[in-house]
């Protein structure tokens, strides 16, 4: 088999085994990278030689017959938001594009340690703010699978990097569905676990009460592996779950899904979506029919009427604070300035795009007094209603089933000038986040154009296993997800 | 109803913890001398994904200081995120308390008898501290300087900020509430309570009352940093705000520095700004809930609170109030006292002997009782020696000075003074009795033949052979061997 169509735990088993090196996989990346990385530009910054002097160290480990981990010599792609000691994290923004963090996060050590080689950081919206990383300060990320499209964000780079076969797996950050939407739009796995699973420390901050590290993949069997690897309690983030973690790949392996309830979510059934998806959620439906599932509706009301609003009101407040550190006095960009205001202004209005600056400004006016009981605590107690609601259906049924994404990937420039239209796409992702659940998007076929078609599975927290059994059923008819451009 | 006229006053008082590390990191809390910048961490700076985890050490202090001022302790509390844009804020934002502080409720007890008052507590609740602005102009003040620098090593200090009611009455009453606030967190071992290095920081807010008895229109002065400042800057203000009113004019609400060298306060020139913290929940951190047992375990584990330990020493003991007060301002004295005693000594005794002799030499010696090198232990036999009669005041002070110059205990002292070493019991008593008894030969008949009722020879007989032995004697064994020698 093509060493880049290979999964993370076969080329981990290889690499044990003594049948390949970690330097000759990281070598197969880099050439891979060097092909396919002019047309994409999933990449902010490459780290092709710390890359291959970390796979000669795992190398010598497996030569010295120590333990080199689940996941030695495995390629990996990191988003620009999670730190990395010493090593350039913009976030996709001026703001931080010479900023070298004195700290590696959890999540980037949990990897390294577990024998993955980080090859590069990847594109992103400006501080994960976006659909389709068109707000990446540097320059956009295109759809592998269609140049003029865009490759979904907020973790575009990530995304496209798995697509492309740059790595069999990449790190992102989901606030919204900035996972599981470009999953959508590069035809990969994306998971966004339960909050708490996996830890933020050394991510980056957008939304704290929302923010979560997850995996991309081109196998369920990566995801499961590299949960194993991530999901951890950490002492360093309060708000990481101190409860024990099963051994994920247990999940895998199951005859059927005899027994399994899914739910459909009525409201959902109802939102416009375009014809290739609805196609592809009869398709998942029939699938995991097949294999024993059983269907029903559920009733999510508050969640359609209320969960584009709310999160677009508590997402901007929690970044407004988040974001108000960068003020041109310790790190990051500092502009010339007269006097203490003067060097705010300048250092935050040159600084931030946009779309950053609106989410501030949005943020700031609901955090406001005289705002916050119409806005920031109405949405609080939406947000309690979404969850109690979610919490409901789960007592029917183990799983919920429905679109990552309205639309398929959209045109560059389609959206930019129209940030409501871009806000509702994710309409299906952002309740996820509003209830602190799990949510897997997979590659359901392509449209006619070509072009991925996500489905995604929404599980009640701590569902992850659930999750991973019902998209290995999928899988298992579907076939894993190709690489863009054929691989090689 | 309040007299028209008379002041209302109200602290806030920021009292620093003194756990060894900071509030949300692992960092020194020990920062006074420090090279600037040393005692940080990617929290404690707010690097981009960094994030605090609550020092559980710090909440036991500050619910043992919420339980000795009888303040009810929450189970169940969370911190807010306080925002405001200023260079010795790391995140743009302190963490602190809002709606549901630590603790409510509770009062502080000042002055004695008659003038024993409850000053009623409104919250106590924990945040962190900011770190410092160094100005470089001469005067040390920002209008003048040309580039200031930021020491972050103060930032992320735990605090707690205990506010009263405005129930304060004279500016003589602040200063006794102070005092006594930071004679209990000495006690409680929270916190070294020194206003001049500004572990212990006031803020008031006064008023006089208006005509029609209702609160007037608040000042809030600053920079007040000792007890002396704390007491003029009251009365300056005070006075200055009668002196409006008597003239017709009104109060200004607003912020007023205390300024020590000339003694005024002054306004913060130019406008007022209104400040709008738009304080939200902190996502970071998840909601403090005290374990069952917590709050038990810290009341077990409190020392008795100094005005309880005031009113023992003059019930128990009977020390004057003065006395009293002076022994247990502060927690180490109280305790030396009380060992003093335990050990053998009288409590007067071990009272005048602290307040002339100990005291004397911890001012000499510019010491506090922890390290003053005569322990209780070997205090206690040379002031048992004193009441029994075995030494003179005056021999004692010499043996004192002798222990504290070359930390000997008493016994130890007297022998290198030249006084007889050990106590004279046995053959060597028995000889000096047959010396007395023969110089005093008059005296011994009129014993025998009865001309002794009320043992007025008899006593002077022993004080006769105490004076021989130089008090290096046991009056009881004395007298027993004196009633043999006389056989009778």
């Amino acid at each position: 088999m093509n060493r880049l169509q290979m999964s993370a735990a076969d080329l981990a088993r290889a690499v044990k085994n003594r049948e390949v090196s970690a330097a000759e996989n990281v070598q197969a990346s880099i050439a891979r990278i060097e092909e396919v990385e002019g047309r994409v530009h999933a990449l902010l910054t490459p780290l092709f030689d710390r890359a291959l002097e970390k796979a000669a160290q795992i190398d010598q480990k497996v030569g010295k017959g120590e333990d080199p981990g689940p996941l030695a010599g495995v390629p990996v792609i990191v988003k620009d938001n999670l730190c990395m000691r010493g090593l350039k994290t913009t976030c996709g923004s001026r703001m931080l594009e010479n900023w070298r963090p004195p700290y590696d996060a959890s999540t980037v050590r949990f990897m390294e340690e577990a024998g993955a080689v980080i090859l590069g950081k990847a594109n992103m919206d400006e501080f994960a703010m976006g659909s389709s990383t068109e707000n990446s300060a540097f320059f956009p990320t295109l759809n592998p699978w269609d140049l003029d499209r865009v490759p979904g964000g907020s973790s575009g780079g990530s995304a496209a990097s798995v697509a492309c076969g740059y790595a069999p797996l990449a790190l992102g950050s989901d606030t919204g569905g900035s996972i599981r939407q470009p999953a959508a739009f590069c035809g990969v796995y994306g998971l966004k676990p339960t909050y708490g699973l996996i830890s933020r420390y050394g991510l980056v901050a957008f939304a704290s009460s929302l923010d979560q590290v997850g995996p991309f993949s081109r196998s369920v069997e990566d995801l499961a592996l590299v949960l194993n690897v991530l999901a951890k309690p950490d002492p360093a983030d309060a708000t990481s779950s101190r409860r024990e973690r099963p051994d994920f790949m247990t999940f895998l392996g199951k005859e059927n899904l005899k027994g399994l309830r899914v739910g459909v979510v009525s409201e959902f059934e109802a939102y416009p979506v375009q014809p290739e998806i609805k196609e592809a959620m009869e398709r998942v439906q029939n699938i995991l029919r097949e294999a024993g599932a059983r269907f029903s509706c559920v009733n999510l009301p508050t969640t359609i009427e209320a969960g584009l609003p709310c999160y677009y009101i508590i997402a901007p407040a929690e970044a407004s604070s988040n974001l108000a550190r960068y003020d041109g006095v310790r790190y990051g960009l500092s502009v010339e300035a007269r006097n203490l205001g003067d060097l705010y202004m300048k250092t935050r209005g040159r600084g931030f795009g946009a779309e950053v600056k609106r989410r501030i400004l949005t943020g700031t006016y609901v955090l406001s007094s005289g705002y916050y009981d119409a806005y920031y605590l109405v949405a609080l107690k939406a947000r309690t209603k979404i969850s109690r609601e979610f919490k409901e259906a789960f007592q029917d049924v183990d799983m919920l089933l429905m679109p990552t994404t309205p639309t398929l990937p959209f045109r560059q420039g389609e959206n930019v000038e129209d940030p409501i239209q871009m806000y509702l796409g994710d309409v299906f992702t952002l309740p996820v986040n509003l209830a602190s659940l799990p949510g897997l998007s997979l590659n359901a076929g392509y449209s006619k154009t070509g072009l991925p078609v996500g489905i995604q599975l929404v599980g009640p927290q701590w569902g992850e296993g659930t999750l991973l059994a019902a998209a290995e059923a999928v899988e298992r008819v579907l076939g894993k997800p190709a690489c863009a451009f054929g691989g090689v | 109803m309040r007299q028209p006229g008379s002041p209302v006053i109200g602290l806030e008082i920021h009292v620093q913890v003194a756990t060894e590390s900071k509030l949300f990191c692992a960092c020194s809390t020990d920062y006074i001398g420090a090279v600037p910048n040393t005692h940080v961490c990617p929290v404690c700076l707010g690097q981009p994904g960094s994030l605090p985890v609550i020092n559980g050490r710090v909440v036991e202090y500050a619910v043992r200081t919420a339980l000795a001022l009888g303040a009810r302790v929450g189970k169940s509390t969370r911190f807010h995120r306080k925002n405001y844009f200023y260079p010795d804020l790391p995140k743009a934002y302190q963490i602190s308390q809002y709606d549901r502080p630590l603790a409510e409720g509770g009062a502080l007890p000042i002055g004695e008898g008659e003038n024993r008052k409850e000053i009623p507590i409104t919250r106590l609740h924990l945040e962190e501290d900011a770190g410092k602005l160094v100005h470089s102009a001469a005067d040390g003040r920002l209008g003048h300087s040309e580039y200031s620098l930021v020491d972050y090593n103060r930032g992320g200090v735990p605090l707690m900020e205990i506010v009263s009611e405005p129930e304060i009455s004279t500016p003589a009453e602040a200063r006794e509430y102070v005092a006594t606030l930071r004679q209990l967190v000495r006690y409680l071992g929270v916190s070294d309570g020194d206003m001049e290095k500004g572990s212990l920081r006031v803020d008031a807010n006064v008023s006089l009352t208006g005509a029609d008895g209702k609160l007037g229109t608040k000042v809030e002065i600053k920079n007040m940093n000792s007890l002396r400042a704390l007491e003029r800057a009251l009365d300056y203000e005070i006075a200055r705000q009668a002196d409006l009113i008597r003239k017709g004019e009104s109060v200004r609400q607003e912020t007023r520095h205390w300024d020590d060298g000339n003694g005024l306060t002054c306004g913060t020139r130019g406008k007022e700004e209104a400040h709008d913290y738009r304080y939200f929940p902190e996502p970071d951190l998840p909601a403090l809930v005290l374990p069952d047992g917590f709050v038990e375990k810290q009341r077990d584990i409190m020392p008795e609170m100094p005005w309880i330990l005031k009113e023992r020493f003059v019930t128990d003991w009977g020390l004057s109030l003065q006395d009293a007060a002076v022994l247990t301002e502060l927690p180490g004295l109280s305790r030396y006292v009380e060992d003093c005693v335990r050990e053998g000594a009288d409590p007067q005794r071990a009272a005048n002997w602290i307040r002339t002799e100990v005291l004397r030499v911890l001012n000499e010696k510019r010491i506090g009782i922890e390290d003053f090198g005569v322990p209780a232990e070997n205090l206690s036999p040379l002031l048992v020696k004193i009441d029994r009669g075995e030494l003179s005041t005056t021999l004692a002070k010499t043996v004192f000075d002798r222990m504290v110059a070359e930390g000997l205990t008493a016994l130890e002292a007297l022998e290198k003074i030249g006084a007889p070493s050990g106590r004279l019991t046995g053959e060597r008593l028995r000889n000096v009795i047959e010396r007395v008894l023969e110089k005093e030969s008059s005296a011994v008949e009129e014993i025998k033949s009865g001309k002794d009722p009320k043992g007025k020879k008899r006593g002077f007989l022993c004080g006769q052979i105490m004076r021989e032995a130089r008090g290096q004697a046991d009056p009881e064994e004395v007298a027993k061997t004196l009633s043999r020698f006389l056989g009778c």
